[in-house]
Formats: C-alpha cells, sequence, structure tokens
C-alpha cells in the first residue's frame, strides 16, 4: 500500500496537499507550525482515530462545522482508492471512493505504525501498554483476535463485578467458588486463546528482530505469563483452571480478577538488563525502535506489504548514526513519514526523500 | 425547583423508566401524549391495563400468556421430551417462526451478568428442574434440553451454569450451534462470524 496524496480541510491548521514520495517523506518545520498535525491526519485516515486525543471534535478548526481527510491510496498496480474521513461536531464519516462505508470495511485499507513519545510507554510505562502493544500486533495480522480480546474483557468485568457483590455480601468462598465457575469456564478458554496468540506473537517477532542494529547492545524479548513457576505452561488452560481454583479466596478478599492473561507482561532487555529500570532515555527509543521495525516485518511477512511507519519527533533524542542506521534499514521497505525541526536533519537524510516545509499548516512551495 | 407542573414531570420520570429512554426522548414522548385526542390515549392507557390484566408468566414455561398454561406447554402435539432454553419471550417467537422445532421450551427472562446485579437466582430457574420428573410431565421423560441462550459472554455463562445444574440429573444438554448466516454471501461475512464458523465446522 502506499499514501499517493493526502489532503485536508478545516483539520486543526493544515491546508493544502501533500504528494507523497514512495520511500522516505520528511515533514520539516518549526515547532508549532503543524508538522505533527499532517502526521496525525495520516494516522486518522488509517485508523479513523487520533493519537493525540479521543476527543476528535478538538481537530475540527475554530469555527468552523466539518473537517475533511481525504487520501488517495494506491493498493496495487491497478487500484486506487480514495479514502476519506468526514468530522462534524461527534459524528464521524467514513467513505471510500465516495462512497459512505462502515469502520468494520473501512480499516484494513492502509496500516500504520507510529513511533512517538508516547509509544515509549511501550518500554518505559506499565505491562498494559507492552499487552497492548502485542495484542494491537496480533490483530493487525489475524483481526478476529478483537473478538476474543472484548469477550475476555467482558468476562473480567463480570468476575470482578460478581466479586465485589461477593465481598460486599459476606458469601462463603464455596458459594462465591459455585458463582465463579461459568465465567471461569470462559476465562480460561480465552485467556489459553490469548495466552497462545502471545506467544506465538512474540516467537515470530524473536525471529525477526534485528537485535543488534544500533550496535553492539542487544536488545531481546520474552513472553511473561504470571503463571510462571506455578506449574507446566504447556498446558496453559489446565494450568490456570488449577491456579483459579485455589485462589478463589484471595480472589475474593481482593475483589479482583488476580490470575490470567490481563496480568501478563513482555520483559524487554537491553544487553540483558531490564530496560524500564536501567535504560537511558536513547536506550528506550533504540529498543522501542527495534521492537517496531520487527512488527513492521511480522506484518510484512503475513500480508506481503508493509503498513506506513510515521515518526514524530525521532531526532529528540536519537542520535544521527542510530537515524542512518534505522533508515538504511527502512529503505526500499516502508513508506516513511518523518518530522523534524532541524535543517541538519534534511541535509544529512534528505537526499532521495520527498521534503515537505510546513509553515501555518500549509506546505511551503518554494 | 420542576422544570414542568408536576404531573407532567410525573409522566417525564414514568417514561424514564423505560428500557433505552433517556431524558430527552421521555419529554418527547410526554409531550407527543399530551397533544394527542383523549380518546387515543384512553386506548393507550386500556391497552396497558389489558395486557397487565391478562398476561401473566406461565407457571410451567414463564412464558407470558393470556392462558395458564400456555399454548405451548398445554398442547397435545408438542414433543415433551426436549425442552428449549431461551433467555427471553422473543426469543422463543423467533424459533416458532421456523416452524423446525416441535418441543417445549422454558424462559429464563434474563441472563447472568454479575454488573447488572443478575445471579443465578434472578433467573427463572427454579421451576426448570421439577419439570424433568415425568410425574410433572404427563409421563413422559425429559431427553433433552437444548440451550438457546445468546452468543454473548452473559449467554454462554448462563448456558454453562445450566449445564452444571442439570448434569447430575443425567438430562442431555446441548447448545445451538453458532456461525454463518444462511443465504448471506460469504463475502458479507464479517471476520469474527467467519472464524466462529470455521471453528464450530462439522463433516459433511
Ligand atoms: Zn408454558
Amino acid at each position: 500500500m502506499l499514501l499517493e496524496s493526502l489532503d485536508a480541510q478545516n483539520f486543526r491548521n493544515l491546508e493544502g496537499k501533500l504528494y507523497c514520495g514512495k520511500n522516505l517523506n520528511i515533514i520539516f518545520g518549526e515547532n508549532g507550525q503543524g508538522k505533527t498535525n499532517w502526521l496525525e491526519a495520516i494516522y486518522l485516515l488509517a485508523t479513523t482515530k487520533s493519537f493525540k486525543t479521543v476527543r476528535l471534535q478538538e481537530a475540527i478548526r475554530f469555527g468552523e462545522e466539518l473537517a475533511i481527510v481525504r487520501g488517495s491510496i494506491q493498493q496495487s498496480a491497478e487500484i486506487r482508492r480514495n479514502m476519506q474521513v468526514a468530522l462534524q461536531g461527534n459524528t464521524k464519516t467514513l467513505a471510500i471512493n465516495n462512497k459512505k462505508e462502515t469502520i468494520h470495511r473501512y480499516l484494513g485499507e492502509l496500516h500504520t505504525i507510529v513511533f512517538n513519545s508516547d509509544e515509549l510507554e511501550i518500554v518505559r510505562g506499565g505491562a498494559e501498554a507492552r499487552r497492548k502493544f502485542l495484542d494491537g500486533g496480533i490483530v493487525s495480522i489475524y483481526p478476529p483476535f478483537v473478538q476474543t480480546l472484548a469477550d475476555y474483557n467482558r468476562v473480567i468485568r463480570q468476575k470482578n463485578s460478581l466479586l465485589q457483590s461477593a465481598q460486599e455480601n459476606g458469601f462463603s468462598v464455596e458459594k462465591t467458588a459455585e458463582l465463579l465457575e461459568p465465567w471461569n469456564e470462559q476465562l480460561i478458554a480465552l485467556a489459553a486463546r490469548i495466552y497462545k496468540a502471545r506467544i506465538r506473537y512474540v516467537e515470530r517477532l524473536q525471529e525477526v528482530l534485528e537485535k543488534k542494529l544500533f550496535g553492539k547492545e542487544e536488545v531481546s524479548i520474552r513472553y511473561v505469563s504470571t503463571l510462571e513457576g506455578k506449574g507446566d505452561l504447556s498446558d496453559y488452560a489446565a494450568l490456570l483452571e488449577e491456579r483459579l481454583k485455589l485462589r478463589v479466596q484471595a480472589e475474593l478478599a481482593s475483589g479482583h480478577s488476580l490470575i490470567g492473561t490481563h496480568r501478563d507482561d513482555l520483559d524487554i532487555l537491553f544487553d540483558g538488563h531490564d530496560l524500564r529500570k536501567y535504560g537511558s532515555s536513547g536506550q528506550q527509543r533504540s529498543a522501542l525502535l527495534i521492537i517496531q521495525l520487527a512488527t513492521l516485518s511480522v506484518y510484512h511477512l503475513q500480508n506481503h506489504e508493509y503498513p506506513l511507519f510515521l515518526l514524530d519527533d525521532i531526532d529528540a533524542e536519537l542520535d544521527y548514526r542510530r537515524i542512518g542506521q534505522l533508515l538504511e534499514f527502512l529503505s526500499g521497505k516502508t513508506q516513511t513519514f518523518i518530522t523534524t525541526s532541524k535543517e541538519s536533519f534534511v541535509e544529512r537524510f534528505g537526499a532521495g526523500a520527498e521534503i515537505f516545509t510546513i509553515e501555518n499548516g500549509a506546505v511551503k512551495t518554494l | 425547583m420542576l422544570e414542568y407542573s408536576e404531573p407532567v414531570a410525573k409522566l417525564i420520570d414514568e417514561f424514564k423508566r423505560l428500557p433505552g429512554v433517556g431524558h430527552k426522548s421521555a419529554q418527547r414522548l410526554a409531550f407527543y401524549i399530551l397533544r394527542r385526542p383523549e380518546a387515543e390515549v384512553e386506548n393507550f392507557i386500556e391497552a396497558l391495563r389489558e395486557v397487565k390484566e391478562k398476561i401473566v408468566f406461565c407457571d410451567v414455561c414463564n412464558n407470558l400468556t393470556d392462558v395458564n398454561p400456555c399454548m405451548y406447554c398445554a398442547s397435545p402435539t408438542r414433543d415433551r421430551s426436549m425442552i428449549c432454553v431461551v433467555e427471553e419471550p422473543y426469543n422463543l417467537v423467533a424459533i416458532e417462526k421456523t416452524r423446525s422445532y416441535k418441543g417445549l421450551y422454558h424462559i429464563l427472562h434474563g441472563s447472568l451478568s454479575p454488573i447488572r446485579g443478575v445471579g443465578p437466582d434472578e433467573l427463572m430457574l427454579a421451576n426448570l428442574i421439577p419439570r424433568l420428573m415425568p410425574q410433572n410431565n404427563e409421563g413422559i421423560d425429559v431427553q433433552e434440553i437444548i440451550v438457546a441462550t445468546n452468543p454473548t459472554t452473559e449467554g454462554e455463562a448462563t448456558a454453562n451454569y445450566i449445564a452444571r445444574l442439570l448434569k447430575p440429573l443425567g438430562v442431555r444438554v446441548t447448545r445451538i450451534a453458532m456461525g454463518m448466516p444462511v443465504g448471506a454471501d460469504l463475502e458479507f461475512v464479517d471476520e469474527v462470524t467467519m472464524d466462529k464458523a470455521m471453528t464450530n465446522r462439522h463433516d459433511i
């Protein structure tokens, strides 16, 4: 897939149209001019969401009713599609080739992976960000997994609610165990599917991980189940069932579901050290890039094409040596969009790239 | 302070008790009623009163009915060896439309949902087990309980609960199959449905 052009009306401060290059696109401009808004527009076009806000109406230009982001996508040599997201108040209308589409049909046309400071949560934040990273990667290569995750979350919510009311009503452990059974049975089946999918996905990431892309320090990843050390993980469902039976009392006391894939984590190690505790900011960025590149490669192996790669402010804490190594890896693979405010960046990496200079949201013509 | 005079505010409050009706809709409904001719409103009141007076839960299967036991439970031609368990009376109607099921029903009036405060005691389940005894079923043994609750996590939990409840009694408990809508083009079936249909495939 290739984003050929992109234009926006009343979306934040954006004006005009980008005619995108096949490989590297550098969006250059001073801070506050709207570089990141262009990345946000691409992300919106692909996902119908923003990476900046959950309230999309904030992105409609002040005083305007309707914001539109449009893109022309080349899906194959013969197939071009026009995608459009229109925002009006808090309603969102999606169209492909000027025909209204449901979100279900719309998603899947264009895929992106984003590197920005929010995504750094994956390497330095809580386990939830890492589970989301894995689950998002699995969904991108196996869309029905969305339903497994939704069902699992629903079961956990129901189970938590049951545990809380059992606590309030002073139910015995036996009675609670009995009431939990119909929920735990589903929890076990769904968790076993999630565990298997995540383990397999981490294996696939490991197979393509460019461990030493940025030099001699080595990045490694490992899926960590909360059931580790508790028994035979090769029969996850049986082990989970056993643990759930043993832990009813603890779950009743805490009023929460204590065991399952919603407690698992992904270890990201930098030269064998825990990146969260010991990593420098630069090492964290390097590690995030390395695992994101692995998701690009896994996606490619599955779908025979690359998602768009959107990198915001990459030069803030990554030196030019590493950026050079990154761009070399991406060259000939992804269509890449990078924002920068540094002229030296453009001088160093601009050869062969499409360069857009942004002023007040618009592309400055030279 | 009341936004409207007391009778209007009271009516709006009553409408707001209805499922799926928020404040705005309740106001619209109330003002709609206020503008209708008296006779029309009388008919509406009469319909409400009649449904409450004449419709009762069937003592046997919990169906909503104007005769007790209901037409299904009382029918001499239904197959009394099968009971199909559904969540709501409208699920029964949907199954009846197929004309392929000739057995009896049992209506739970809900599904397990701790979030909504629905546990096993809130479901109309207590009168299911006595139905399995031949002396309560015109001398006929119930051979199979078909659980046709919704394919949601709540419906699955309910099915699971019923299966556990009935297991010691030795009766066969089955779950309806989930998957592809018949008559739909494969192209228009979403991935989730397709995934379920593939998982639940069988030999032909
Ligand atoms: Zn009946």
